[in-house]
């Protein structure tokens, strides 16, 4: 198996391993460890890409920027979650039903 | 970057800047700013783009392809009804006024970013941004509603950003180069197009649920129906139409769906607007909440832009830009309306609301005359745009998509028919004997959308030169 190969196969697992955290956990802050491990694994597509291609310069200046949007994100997110478990006193992702029509 | 638009990307963003420190101790002053620095933004579009010399010379002498011109207006236009509106609507007592109005600017900065990039990553970077300050518009008045619709947003926009990095990285491995004009000359040559595809699918597949396409629809009731009311009317009219159908239009274009390039991907596209068409219209029928019914009718027309956009020949990409446009004025009307009606009633139940009309006429006729285009009626700028639409479907040999379109867009008449006998028509209620018509501030926004609707039906033809221009350079 060439370096490659085993790279996107570890990134697939990776991606399998946030995606079943999302769907296993009900707490709010676990679903988005999971999220932070799914966009982690994209971003290590971009590196490899950029290593496949001998464009490892590019792919880093892409990298380094997508890190620091990711953290902006993040931090909104993690905002989000903590004035959430203020005002309804829980983290539970299915207690979260109050707006159905 | 289209660097001709690059004023209206950093304009509103200095006034981003200067907002919360200029106003600190003066909250009027984030107002005027704010409304002064979209105003500005709009006159000196409407010149660029409307002055005489270049109406009479069909539109040739406008810059770039014309498409992220025709965007920038119609995110000024919603910024600035926004503004104006919220000037009037906000509580005075609201704390974070200036970080409001610092972040709706900020989004109008980042959709100018959105259309008048030339590449995947800038793409990628502007759509963030405006993800981030929706989530903070959304809980503009800290209720649990809003911060339940901005987690749900949340929750299903992030990953759309995992798929779209994921094709970034494919389309570096495949395609050497994220510009938008590697890709077109790339399609249309005749190297076999799997990988390059299969980047590209997985991009679209991240916009499509930024959109809010059916399978992936779930957040968008609840973000539009738990959003602070004057930010559900951006966030519908003009925010996830830039962040999610913008790109998907694009990315058609792109890929030369009419060449029958990438034929599957345009097979699934069609399958999904057609899709959302459906489910949105016949969920909107059972709906007790008025903005909620509003964000299932947002589903719906978005699914009718989506289809034209899978199709790709001419004149569909014509009649998806023409639609694009149309539900930024109709959509932005309804929710603005029901915004007023959350102030004078106090709610949008529905059930709870009869014979408005008595009390709020105006209220009610910019209601009509938004609904009205929504169907498709003529003369009414809806009914030229679904017209183009199901036109390019019949004349591509789609006859089954064609007349469901048709049909769905019955169905889109019959519930806003049933909403308006609901809210407005009939018997006076409670609700209407309590609630004044809202001070002409209020209404003015939304009287300058309708105002805007009817004109453009009314002078289609111009309209017309202008999009099938647009259709030619970026299909060309």
């Amino acid at each position: 198996m060439s370096v490659f190969a085993f790279d996107w196969y570890m990134i697939a697992l990776l991606l399998f391993a946030g995606f079943y955290c999302m769907l296993a956990s009900r707490s709010i802050v676990r679903q988005l460890i999971g999220l932070e491990i799914v966009s982690k694994a994209a971003m290590l597509t971009v590196i490899s890409a950029g290593a496949l291609t001998a464009n490892l310069v590019f792919a880093q200046a892409l990298l380094i920027t997508m890190i620091v949007i990711e953290v902006v994100v993040v931090a909104a997110g993690l905002a989000l979650l903590v004035k959430n478990f203020r005002v309804k006193g829980s983290a539970d992702i299915w207690k979260l039903d109050s707006l159905k029509g | 970057m289209d660097k001709g638009l690059l004023a209206y990307l950093l304009i509103p963003l200095l006034s981003a800047v200067v907002i919360p420190f200029a106003a600190r101790n003066r909250p009027k002053l984030a107002d005027l700013l704010a409304n002064v620095t979209l105003l500005a933004g709009l006159v000196n579009l409407l010149w660029l783009a409307l002055r005489p010399s270049v109406i009479a010379g069909g539109f040739a002498d406008i810059p770039g392809d014309g498409f992220s011109l025709l965007l920038v207006s119609a995110v000024y236009l919603v910024g600035l009804c926004v503004t104006f509106f919220s000037a009037w609507f906000l509580d005075e007592k609201l704390p974070n006024r200036q970080a409001y109005y610092s972040l709706i600017l900020v989004s109008v900065a980042a959709m100018t970013g959105v259309v008048t990039t030339t590449d995947f990553f800038t793409l990628y970077v502007f759509i963030e941004v405006l993800a981030v300050t929706s989530f903070a518009l959304i809980t503009t008045d800290d209720s649990g509603a809003g911060l339940e619709g901005a987690l749900k947003y949340f929750f299903l926009t992030f990953p759309a950003s995992a798929l779209i990095i994921a094709g970034i990285s494919v389309l570096m491995l495949s395609l050497g180069s994220l510009s938008f004009d590697a890709l077109r000359v790339f399609m249309a040559s005749d190297i076999p197009s799997g990988p390059v595809t299969f980047g590209a699918a997985l991009i679209m597949l991240g916009f499509i649920i930024k959109a809010g396409v059916v399978p992936f629809h779930t957040w968008t009731p609840d973000a539009y129906q738990g959003a602070y009311a004057p930010v559900s009317a951006h966030l519908a009219g003009i925010v996830t139409k830039i962040s999610g159908v913008y790109a998907i239009i694009k990315l058609a274009t792109l890929l030369r769906f009419f060449d029958g390039r990438a034929q599957a991907l345009s097979g699934i596209l069609m399958f999904l607007g057609m899709l959302s068409i459906a489910v949105g219209a016949l969920a909107a029928l059972k709906q007790t909440d008025f903005k909620r019914m509003l964000a299932f009718s947002s589903i719906s027309q978005v699914g009718y832009i989506v289809l034209a956009a899978g199709l790709g020949t001419p004149l569909a990409v014509m009649g998806a830009i023409f639609h694009l446009f149309n539900h930024a004025t109709f959509k932005t009307v309804l929710f603005l309306n029901s915004a007023s009606l959350e102030k004078s009633a106090g709610t949008t139940d529905m059930e709870k609301l009869g014979g408005m009309e008595h009390s709020m006429p105006w209220t009610s006729w910019t209601s009509v005359v938004a609904l009205l285009s929504t169907a498709g009626v003529p003369p009414l700028s809806g009914f030229w745009s679904k017209l183009l639409i199901i036109l390019a479907l019949w004349e591509a040999g789609l006859k089954t998509y064609a007349v469901l379109a048709l049909l769905f867009s019955i169905v889109t008449l019959a519930y806003f028919m049933m909403m308006q006998k609901k809210v407005f028509f009939g018997r006076k209620s409670q609700a209407a004997e309590s609630s004044p018509e809202v001070s002409a501030p209020l209404l003015a926004p939304a009287v300058l959308m309708s105002a805007v609707i009817v004109a453009l039906g009314l002078l289609f033809p111009y309209f017309y030169t202008y999009v099938k221009m647009v259709a030619e350079r970026i299909i060309l």
